[in-house]
């Protein structure tokens, strides 16, 4: 069986990358008695994974992480475990269940929501982000590793809104299409023709799809 | 902004922002509302690096178990950091609390090595503390101990007490000594007297006249009148390893630091007396702990860190007596939960095959040895208690084992050594070849590789070698080019050697003395720091540093000093006496070894102190 872990990652431990917070999983794994599975072969480690990575400085309360459990344990027992192994900044909010042959929680991303609290010129922000909302076509261009191109990111974005500094949005979080709330927000401040502000970041949720299609957080798949 | 904040937004733009996050799974916090004394340990070189000391672990572990004390951790800034540190204001701080250096009571820095010393000042300026000793009138207490405090001189003027030998306990007495100083409301300089009197191993080095001759050389080293400071000061001496306090929990880094992985000394000094080595002087004598005890802190450290990987270290790991045994057990213990089990710093001699057999069920990373010279002559000189077929017994049986790639450890320019010693590294090389080649090919694992490692000697405080000039640099280049080409000629072997400017910079300040304080003070202005970083070591700046410091750097690093001389650190004792030492230097010119030490007593001096060497 399998183990979903939900934890949030917040304060200065935002600023851990990725890779990092990894290889500090298999360690806090190794300091719980939980009963983890290990991958075969010549250097064993936990068969474990990411729903998705967090960008380094983005803070979360809604990170999924992954892993294979030798034999069943109580939802109880798990989360204690984790909980005493992890500092507070990485704390574990839930934990479920599945068979292995579950889906992996990574395939079944497709968007997330997130909280960009913005704290210079928010009211520009606001009103580049309506005008953001009404157009058809807002181009961008999309940096990966290794290509630059520009690309249509208005239909990426699944909605916005906005509560005083705050811009709330759900964005594409797939393979073939996706959307960052740095890119979104660097493209609004292009549009309100001022330097991108400071602003703080939060993943509030990643969202698969149920059966039906309806857009629903991945903890409730 | 707080500053807390105002880190943060600095972490955005550095390279590696987990060197400065702390809040790691073990880290301390405590409310400072509770605290007495608050203890900043500085590590004055990069987070990767101070996390992977262990003696910091410990102090930071014995101070923290108490209540009245805080101690937090503070590395070095990379270049990237401390440039935007500076151009931002923003002070050097402690990675638990992010309190600025300035603000603690006791400033304890480690000296590990002296290319670390630009780094100390560089610390001490992004602190805002005041750089000479002589011109604080508040901040922390700057306290510095470790193996380069055995010749603290170079550093006098920018700290306030060394502590020599082992922290556990007088760590703990400085202190006690400051909350008494400060319930007494005494001036500044009379915490500095009680630690001189009150704290074993401390050397306060503005207690004392220094006057020089006219050649330069030094006259004397004399405590100030009234001032109570020892004539000779003794070092700390932990005699009981298994009563002293151990971490029983570790920080858990975020990012990769350089030794990912449980620590456990499990001794602590060397017998064997290699006459190049300054910690197999000044660490004397040998103090193991249990077997139990190892077992009980190992069971406790697995647990509470999910490391995995164990690595026993000392100076000399096969020297434990229980050695075969210890290993076994825990390889046993440990094997379900896949935590590794490695040996550092081997040494062939000891190198039993069984335990050869116990390790690499776990592991097998390359074999290291060091062999330090290449002929039986020169490694008599240096008292290298080693020989060649000592050598070839242990590469054949590794090889035998299963093992194909090998490390062998070299130094250049060792005292009396003469070309032939250099291409005698070379042979050695030729013949572990062989010794891989006599195995039968179905019995051996393919791949051979041999790493030859080159590095230039360095002449030590407080070592038979002390009174040794260096080696000039034109003949160490020329002997590391004739070795390149003999090593050519041997297939398989890398050959890995160094620029010799760092040695140099290195000899000056091992053997040196309060004059350098203003040649530090000219390199760090020239901007030298992260010396023992290749990348960031500037000769030529260092070479300017020292012309406008008006000192011929040749005086310390390359100069023969006669054994009647006054030493820079001949105030400073390390337990070793100078006497031991000139009778080692004597024989060392005669070719002539001196036996290990658990084979019989060889007079050393560390007897005078009693303890553990009985």
């Amino acid at each position: 069986m399998r183990a979903i872990f939900r934890f949030g990652k917040i304060g200065r431990l935002r600023f851990v990358s990725h890779l990092d917070l990894q290889r500090y999983m298999q360690r806090a794994f190794s300091r719980t008695e939980l009963p983890i599975a290990f991958s075969q072969g010549f250097n064993p480690h936990p068969v474990m994974s990411f729903a998705s990575a967090l960008a380094m400085g983005w803070i979360s309360e809604y990170e999924i992480l992954d892993v294979k459990l030798d034999k069943p344990v109580t939802k109880e027992f798990a989360l204690k475990e984790m909980r005493s192994a992890l500092p507070e900044e990485l704390y574990v909010y839930d934990v479920k269940f599945v068979d292995d042959r579950h889906a992996s929680m990574m395939a079944l991303v497709k968007m997330s929501d997130y909280e960009i609290k913005i704290f210079e010129n928010a009211d520009k922000i606001m009103d580049a982000a309506r005008e953001f909302l009404l157009s058809d076509t807002v181009m961008a261009i999309r940096k990966t590793k290794s290509s630059e191109r520009e690309i249509n990111i208005r239909p990426l974005c699944v909605y916005m809104s906005s509560q005083e500094n705050l811009l709330k949005t759900r964005l594409m979080l797939t393979e073939a299409d996706t959307l960052k709330p740095d890119l979104l927000l660097k493209t609004l401040s292009e549009m309100a023709g001022i330097e991108t502000p400071r602003a703080e970041i939060k993943r509030v949720k990643l969202i698969g799809l149920a059966k039906s299609g309806r857009e629903t957080p991945l903890m409730e798949l | 902004m707080n500053l807390s904040d105002r880190i943060d937004d600095l972490m955005t733009k550095v390279l590696k922002p987990s060197r400065y996050l702390g809040s790691e799974f073990g880290s301390v916090m405590k409310n400072a509302e509770d605290i007495s004394v608050r203890y900043a340990f500085l590590f004055p070189d990069v987070y990767e690096v101070a996390m992977s000391h262990l003696g910091m672990k410990i102090l930071y572990h014995t101070l923290n178990k108490r209540d009245d004390v805080w101690c937090e951790r503070v590395c070095s800034a990379w270049p990237d950091m401390e440039k935007l540190m500076e151009e931002s204001g923003v002070p050097l701080f402690s990675l638990e609390s992010r309190t600025p250096v300035k603000e603690f009571d006791i400033l304890g820095i480690t000296l590990q090595y002296e290319m670390s010393f630009t780094n100390i000042l560089k610390a001490l300026t992004l602190s805002g503390i005041e750089l000479y000793q002589k011109d604080r009138k508040d901040g922390p207490f700057v306290i510095c101990g470790g193996p380069c405090a055995y010749n603290p001189e170079p550093l006098c003027d920018f700290v306030d007490v060394f502590t020599l030998g082992d922290g556990e306990e007088s760590i703990h007495q400085t202190v006690d000594v400051y909350k008494r100083w400060k319930e007494s409301g005494a001036p500044r300089e009379e915490y500095l007297k009680m630690c001189a009197r009150e704290v074993d191993g401390a050397y306060v080095p503005s207690l004392y006249d220094v006057i020089y001759n006219e050649d330069g050389t030094i006259k004397s080293v004399t405590p100030k009148e009234g001032s109570g400071a020892k004539e000779l000061v003794f070092k700390a001496l932990v005699n009981d390893l298994t009563a002293a306090d151990y971490p029983e929990k570790l920080i858990v880094p975020y990012g990769e630091v350089v030794h990912d992985r449980i620590m456990l000394e499990i001794f602590r000094g060397c017998t064997r007396g290699c006459r190049f080595c300054q910690a197999g002087m000044v660490y004397r004598p040998v103090r193991e702990r249990s077997m139990e005890r190892l077992l009980e802190i190992a069971d406790k450290l697995v647990k509470a860190t999910g490391f995995d990987e164990i690595s026993l270290m000392s100076l000399s790991s096969g020297d434990y007596s229980c050695l075969p045994e210890l290993a076994h057990e825990m390889i046993t213990r440990y094997m379900k939960k896949r935590v590794k089990i490695s040996l550092p710093s081997q040494r062939i001699d000891t190198f039993l095959k069984d335990t050869l057999k116990e390790t690499q069920k776990v592991r097998k990373t390359a074999l290291t040895l060091a062999p330090e010279a290449g002929t039986q002559r020169l490694r008599d000189v240096i008292n290298k208690g080693v020989t060649e077929e000592d050598l070839i017994r242990a590469v054949t049986d590794a090889f035998e084992e299963g093992w194909s790639a090998v490390k062998l450890y070299f130094m250049i320019g060792l005292p009396t050594e003469t070309d032939e010693d250099v291409l005698g590294i070379a042979d050695l090389a030729e013949k572990v070849r062989k010794a891989y080649f006599s195995v039968p090919k179905n019995k051996r694992a393919p791949g051979l590789r041999i790493t030859v490692s080159a590095s230039v000697f360095v002449p030590k405080a407080h070592t038979p070698f002390q009174w040794s000039g260096q080696l000039d640099k034109e003949t160490v280049i020329r002997r590391q080019k004739m070795l390149k080409m003999e090593l050519n000629k041997v297939k398989g072997v890398d050959f890995k050697y160094h620029e010799p400017d760092v040695s140099y910079i290195e000899a000056v300040f091992a053997r040196g003395d309060r004059r350098l304080s203003k040649a530090l003070c000219e390199a760090v202005k020239l901007g030298c720091h992260f010396d023992g970083w290749t990348e960031f070591f500037d000769n030529e700046k260092w070479m300017q540093a020292f012309k406008n410091a008006g000192i011929d750097p040749d005086f310390y690093a390359a100069r023969n000093i006669d054994v009647n001389e006054r030493l820079a650190w001949g105030h400073i004792d390390s337990g070793v006496s100078q006497a031991f030492l000139k009778r080692e230097w004597e024989k060392a010119q005669k070719a002539e070894t001196t036996e290990d030490c658990r084979k019989g007593c060889v007079g050393c001096g560390v007897k005078r102190y009693g303890g553990a060497c009985q």
